[in-house]
């Protein structure tokens, strides 16, 4: 017993030196390397890990409603609450495009990111503490989030939301629950608004 | 025997460590929910403003980033949404960003509301939104003239 415990006693010291080592070297592990490679969209595509009609049932919602119009106003104005900036709105096709920064992953160490550019192809981020394009790990932290809104029958509209986080499409419902719970309360005011409104305006003979 | 068996724990350990340090932040179910700071916000960053024509309002608004030094990225009338940009002072290295909404309110009234955000994090001073009110009740005063 007393010559496990001598062994043991030697191996700490090593153990725990080997054990710190690793634990910065994963603190610090370079952005490629925590990232598999995509080398085309088709991976992509298969990335997506739960059902795509389980996905979509818990990104769609169907609201009693043709007002087309309204339910964007309401999408921008829950987007607004959610301190997203809008970059894409489009009224005939009923899309509404957003993004917010989230730094969960690194918090601050002064690499302070002041601008994204996002486009198709490139995301360019801006710091001026870091004079190169990137640093990418903020890649990571920003959030996106589509609305579509599409009419359903003659007398529903469908908004569909996805979202995207640490370059994944968010598969989770919860965030979808929550996201759909803001939107529907902030359509009840903008119904109880217009309704006041009317209730306001002086009768015409 | 008993040294290979504490450096294998000792290893097991470590990975164990290290495979957590670079596992990927799981989305929270709060990515899409509303804070209640954000709540508090969105009292700062409305008002109300007389006004009967949303397209004035808009331009209203537009002149209003422009006399600010916004250089204004979107403008969508039908949806009564504009958003814009600037280089911030002392040094214009920092960024400032906005998007302000025009709602019809009640008859008479527009319901107003700006989201600034500096270096991509949201200006949560409202004392900022109330200058911006400002510059703005100006600016709907001159171009309702």
């Amino acid at each position: 017993m007393h010559c496990h415990l001598k062994h043991l006693a030697k191996a700490r010291p090593i153990g725990c030196l080997l054990a710190v080592g690793l634990l910065l070297q994963g603190c610090l592990t370079p952005y490629e390397s925590r990232h598999e490679n995509q080398w085309d969209a088709r991976e992509q595509i298969g990335m997506s890990e739960a059902s795509q009609v389980k996905l979509r049932a818990a990104q769609s919602r169907v609201f009693d409603m043709t007002d087309r119009q309204t339910i964007l106003k309401t999408i921008v104005s829950t987007m607004q609450d959610l301190n997203f900036q809008l970059d894409v709105l489009d009224e005939e096709l009923g899309i509404v495009s957003g993004k917010y920064f989230a730094p969960l992953e690194r918090p601050e160490y002064g690499y302070d990111p002041l601008y994204h550019l996002y486009d198709d192809q490139n995301l360019l981020i801006f710091s001026k503490t870091y004079l190169s394009w990137g640093p990418f790990w903020h890649r990571n932290d920003l959030v996106r989030l589509t609305v579509t809104v599409r009419p359903r029958n003659e007398k529903q509209l469908v908004v569909r939301a996805s979202a995207q986080f640490y370059l994944r499409a968010v598969e989770d419902p919860e965030p979808y629950q929550k996201f759909f719970r803001s939107l529907e309360q902030a359509l009840f005011l903008e119904t109880k608004l217009a309704q006041d409104s009317q209730a306001v305006q002086p009768i015409t003979p | 025997m008993e040294h290979k068996q504490a450096v294998w724990i000792a290893l097991l350990f470590t990975g164990g460590l290290f495979l957590q340090a670079c596992a990927p932040p799981q989305p929270g179910p709060n990515l899409l929910a509303p804070t209640a700071a954000q709540m508090k916000l969105r009292s700062y960053q409305s008002r109300s403003f007389e006004a009967t024509d949303p397209s004035q309002a808009m331009r209203g608004v537009v002149a209003a980033l422009q006399d600010l030094g916004f250089i204004i990225e979107r403008a969508n009338e039908p949806m009564g949404l504009v958003t814009a940009a600037r280089f911030a002072e002392p040094n214009y290295t920092d960024v400032m960003g906005i998007t302000v909404t025009v709602r019809s309110q009640t008859e008479g009234h527009m319901m107003i509301r700006a989201n600034a955000i500096y270096n991509n994090k949201p200006i949560e001073d409202p004392k900022v939104y109330q200058n911006f009110f400002a510059t703005l009740e100006r600016s709907l005063f001159i171009t309702k003239e």
